[in-house]
């Protein structure tokens, strides 16, 4: 969970959020979503490379909402080709093939793993060449020399890995070159770093560079590779990044890095698991390593020198400065051939370089090292990194602000939000939101998107988010791939929408932010086209059959926390309150009617009243399918599309057809969200989904092996069941399901249910066996009295008691089921709110076959009436949150996707038959 | 058991003797029923034929006498002490069983396990 967490996590808690597991019956909750802990998905960490070969996006769950994922692009070398040009001349750098190289040398590097030494060797060919080159350009004297020089230290390289002490040497050449360096950094880097700055003074470094860079990237991630699973990946990565690199940088040197890289991968991976360590080499048998050697040598030019390899000269000259001129004597080279990876304060310096490949390179390399390493990005924090990989995103050359970008999302990942709050500070959100309106680049969009995502995951961020990129990214990410059209033409068929990373990643950060509440909720509903294009989108997903990824997931996550509280929050919410909602719910009293009335608050609205209208006069039943909706002068659009009675289709086709639970949860915690409250539209929502056939599809779900499914279809059993007709379907038809998932006396359930699931049944059953004595007798007949006295006394948790507590008192309070409790053993004690076990010492009861089944009218003046439903929902709430009633925390995200598999269709049809039969009688003998 | 309105019933059946156990003032026989002609049938979960309004055994009490006798959850009761219980409402049904003068009550019952083994072995003789 930890570091992907973090990622996806707001995503994935956006989307948990959703389901509100709450317990908060009657609620309707909530929104919650974001959190992202609870996603698990998030999937933010996916980074991808240019190259286009791979990206992985490795999404894991780290502990919070963080995905790290490595870009690791695999660089690998496309030098093949380089290297012949290399030859030539110049021209290796920009003559090769880019991207044909890139091909080859990614291929390399899969073989090198293997034994890809042929392969190296072409690249050093490269390398070769094009330090040459550079070196005849910018130094013209020395380069060449030098070259050979270093050449001679790739030889000595297979010995310098013994060679530190060259390092030494290096440190004395160079110590005026490494200003640009990090001033702590030198002291140590001095071992390693002499090698370089040899390099530098040489010609060398200007190749290097880029693909330098990307090869230490490549390297130090093979070698984690080869250590940890994860290598491959970040290989690719760094690839990916390499080949972007390869437009702006010359190829050449890509390639040359690339090359380099292998080698030291190679090298590395045997004998370096540390990318500090110098790096050793051991091939000396081979006549490959031999190649690989050379290849090395390029490498480590090119990191250090990398700026120099640009075309440009001023950038080699820069190189000098830096590198400092003294051109260590060939001997010195050869002797410190060993080359060795720049430290961090170094990578970070870098960003600094003039030469805009150095700065692509080093921030490439910055995401390797990050890849989930979590003391890295603590590291590149503490040394000012952030700021600078933030300023780098207004750089005007996408290889930079691509590479600066896929940095952040990596140190974005994870649990430690300071590194988020650092990104902040440095204003890298307004500065990622810039990025995404001004580049058509897919690849940079995602890792936008994809930083965004993991910043959304901590809570202070989120405002900051909505303020500075709500609206982009629903202009520039989700209105364009939901399909949906402003003003669609009438030519244009409807567009399906495209579930692209982009999307997922953005539509995972909306999840995330859209738990922050009600401002965060007010500014999504607000935000022109998104709650369209969300809806777009998922009936497009509905139509597809397409609904089990991640996106659908955002999307539904969104659409639960945007209809938390909606009947409060939407403008002009007030014209729509029921008038009697007003007075307080347990004042009701007088008016209500017993069975029709009696809403789940007490206070029966007039709306409810009017939807209860076909019950009192028999005749009228029909109304309830011919209900009209209020009529529209027009069609309605953004944020009214949330309650309107068409989405309750969409959820409920959801919620049959997805596999994912989180996706199940959400739509579920959407109903919930929607059937909550007293207004105008929460009726016609009660109402809409006894019409279309939506209580069996839920009831169905009790049986889901995922406790927050079963939460949230439970909290939204409750509130449906403010509606007279549907408790009483709910209480004919979904009794023993809810029954079955509470724990019996000894053995815990078959599913293991958590506490606030075993709650939030325990209070719908409260509130369907509230005011309706044929309820209560359901549930006696589905044998819960036995579970709920065993909860009652047993329970360890004290909610589950009291919750329990009052289901039992509420149906002692039904004098007319009396006799049949006392029959099956049951006395008075059992009800009894306290927890003092008696024992059933006695079981005496009157025989009593009364079966008259008039609901009581005391009832909801007992204690057990609904208000104390409140009470506790409250409690459960405030224990959760703050919120009212109904908001649910975010939920986290499982990101473990169990495919929720159905079991079979219920025998019995919740449908809302016109007459309601009379719930079968059971009796005890 | 197919059950054709205006045609005699065959069904195999089991006879099973519960000895009531006393509770306080009551006589249990540790189970429950369901059915009857006063019932909606299409809601009983154990008739294979929805239509059919019998009284049916819903539920058994765990180391009450009705398990300890063999009657299992599903059971069709066709008689009472002698009493046919396939046209009768719920309430008969539950009277005819809590009578408090008897202290044993014989039942007939089916279940579908039974007409299985019957024809079972009548076809392969």
């Amino acid at each position: 969970m930890p570091a992907e967490v973090k990622q996806e996590q707001s995503p994935s808690n956006a989307t948990s959020l959703a389901m509100m597991q709450e317990p908060q019956e009657m609620v309707e909750e909530t929104v919650t979503i974001e959190e992202d802990p609870g996603t698990p998905t998030s999937h933010v960490s996916v980074v991808t490379s240019d190259d286009g070969t791979t990206r992985r996006t490795e999404t894991k769950d780290m502990s919070s909402n963080v995905k790290v994922t490595k870009m690791v692009k695999t660089v690998t070398t496309r030098t093949v080709r380089q290297v012949p040009l290399g030859p030539d001349g110049l021209p290796l750098p920009e003559g090769t093939s880019p991207l044909g190289s890139y091909t080859d040398s990614i291929d390399r590097r899969y073989m090198k793993n293997g034994g890809d030494r042929f392969i190296t060797p072409q690249a050093t060919s490269t390398l070769t060449r094009s330090y040459n080159n550079s070196y005849n350009d910018s130094y013209g004297e020395t380069p060449e020399s030098q070259y050979v020089r270093h050449y001679g230290l790739h030889d000595g390289y297979v010995d310098l890995a013994d060679n530190y002490g060259s390092l030494s040497r290096g440190v004395n050449f160079r110590p005026p070159r490494y200003p640009y360096l990090p001033n702590s950094y030198r002291p140590e880097n001095s071992y390693t770093l002499p090698i370089r700055k040899d390099d530098y003074g040489h010609v060398a470094q200007p190749q290097v560079p880029m693909g330098s860079s990307t090869i230490d990237l490549n390297r130090s991630q093979p070698e984690r590779f080869q250590a940890e699973p994860y290598g491959l990946e970040d290989d690719r990565r760094s690839l990916g990044q390499d080949e972007e690199e390869p437009y702006e940088l010359e190829p050449d040197y890509s390639t040359a890095n690339r090359r380099t890289l292998q080698g030291a991968n190679r090298g590395r991976t045997h004998r370096e698991p540390l990318r500090d360590g110098p790096r050793v080499r051991g091939y000396a048998d081979d006549p490959i390593e031999t190649e690989l050697i050379d290849e090395r040598h390029p490498y480590i030019h090119g990191m250090y020198s990398a700026p120099l390899a640009q075309p440009e000269r001023g950038s080699m000259a820069s190189l000098d400065r830096m590198g400092g001129r003294r051109s260590p004597s060939i001997d010195s080279i050869r002797k410190d051939p060993r080359w060795r990876d720049p430290d961090l304060p170094e990578v970070i310096a870098m960003l600094g370089h003039p030469i805009d490949p150095v700065k692509s390179n080093a921030a490439a390399y910055l995401q390797h090292l990050c890849y989930e390493n979590d003391k890295i990005k603590k590291d590149v924090r503490q040394l000012k990194g952030i700021p600078v990989l933030s300023g780098l995103l207004d750089h005007p050359k996408s290889e930079v602000h691509r590479k600066a970008c896929g940095a952040l999302r990596n140190i974005s990942y994870g649990k430690d939000n300071d590194n988020k709050v650092a990104i902040k500070n440095c204003d890298g959100i307004p500065a990622l939101v810039r990025l995404l309106r001004k580049t058509n680049d897919m690849e940079v969009r995602e890792l936008i998107t994809g930083t965004l995502w993991n910043l959304s995951s901590y809570e202070p961020l989120k405002m900051v988010i909505i303020n500075h990129g709500l609206q982009t990214m629903t202009n520039e990410v989700i209105i364009p791939h939901s399909g949906w059209e402003h003003e669609p033409n009438e030519d244009s068929k409807p567009r399906d929408a495209e579930w692209t990373t982009v999307f997922k990643n953005t539509s995972g950060c909306l999840r995330n932010v859209s738990s922050d509440g009600a401002e965060a909720r007010r500014r999504l509903r607000e935000c022109e086209g998104l709650v369209d294009a969300l809806l777009h989108a998922l009936q497009s997903a509905v139509g597809k059959k397409d609904m089990d990824n991640k996106s659908v997931e955002n999307c539904v996550c969104i659409m639960r926390n945007l209809s938390y509280h909606v009947h409060k929050e939407v403008p002009g919410a007030e014209k729509f309150q029921d008038p009697s909602s007003l007075q307080a719910p347990g004042s009701a009293g007088p008016q209500r009617k017993k069975k029709d009335d009696a809403g789940c608050f007490g206070g029966k609205k007039a709306k409810e009243e009017w939807f209860n209208q076909g019950r009192k006069n028999g005749e009228n039943d029909k109304n309830y399918d011919t209900l009209d909706l209020p009529k529209r002068a027009e069609p309605t659009k953004g944020f009214e599309l949330l309650y309107q009675p068409e989405v309750v289709r969409l959820y409920l086709s959801l919620l049959t057809e997805s596999q994912n639970y989180n996706t199940l949860e959400a739509a579920a915690g959407a109903l919930q969200n929607l059937s909550a409250g007293q207004w105008t539209w929460s009726n016609y929502i009660r109402a809409t989904v006894r019409k279309e056939k939506g209580l069996p599809i839920l009831v169905e779900l009790l049986r889901s092996d995922s406790d927050k499914v079963v939460r949230a279809v439970a909290i939204a059993l409750r509130n449906l069941s403010i509606d007279r007709r549907n408790k009483d379907l709910i209480g004919s038809y979904a009794m023993r399901d809810l029954v079955s998932n509470l724990p019996s006396g000894q053995q815990r359930p078959a599913k293991n249910l958590e506490e606030d699931t075993v709650v939030a049944i325990l209070n719908t059953i409260h509130e369907i066996v509230t005011d309706s004595s044929e309820n209560a007798r359901s549930l006696i007949q589905a044998q819960a009295i036995e579970k709920l006295v065993a909860i009652n006394r047993t329970s360890q948790s004290a909610r589950e008691t009291k919750a329990a507590s009052h289901v039992l008192q509420t149906v002692w309070s039904y004098k007319d089921l009396r006799n049949a409790l006392t029959k099956d053993g049951w006395n008075k004690s059992h009800f009894q709110p306290t927890v003092t076990a008696t024992p059933k010492a006695t079981k005496n009861g009157k025989p009593g076959y009364d079966d008259t089944t008039l609901p009581l009218m005391e009832k909801n003046q007992d204690g057990y009436s609904t208000i104390d439903q409140r009470d506790k929902d409250c409690k459960y709430k405030a224990g959760d949150s703050s919120v009212d009633l109904t908001e649910r925390e975010p939920l986290k995200n499982d990101t473990n996707r169990k495919h929720y598999i159905r079991s079979n269709r219920p025998a019995v049809s919740l449908v809302d038959a016109c007459d309601v039969k009379p719930q079968p009688v059971d009796s005890w003998v | 058991m197919s059950f054709t309105p205006g045609q005699p019933v065959t069904a195999v059946v089991q006879r099973i003797e519960i000895q009531k156990l006393r509770h306080g003032d009551n006589l249990i026989l540790g189970f429950s029923i369901g059915g009857g002609i006063d019932q909606d049938p299409g809601q009983n979960p154990f008739s294979e034929d929805k239509t059919d309004k019998g009284i049916y055994v819903t539920r058994i009490s765990t180391g009450g006498p009705a398990e300890d006798a063999g009657l299992r959850m599903g059971d069709k009761i066709m008689q009472v002490n002698g009493w046919d219980m396939t046209m009768v409402t719920h309430d008969q049904a539950r009277k005819r069983l809590t009578k408090k003068n008897e202290d044993v009550v014989r039942l007939l019952v089916t279940r579908r396990s039974l007409e299985d083994a019957v024809k079972n072995s009548m076809s392969r003789p």
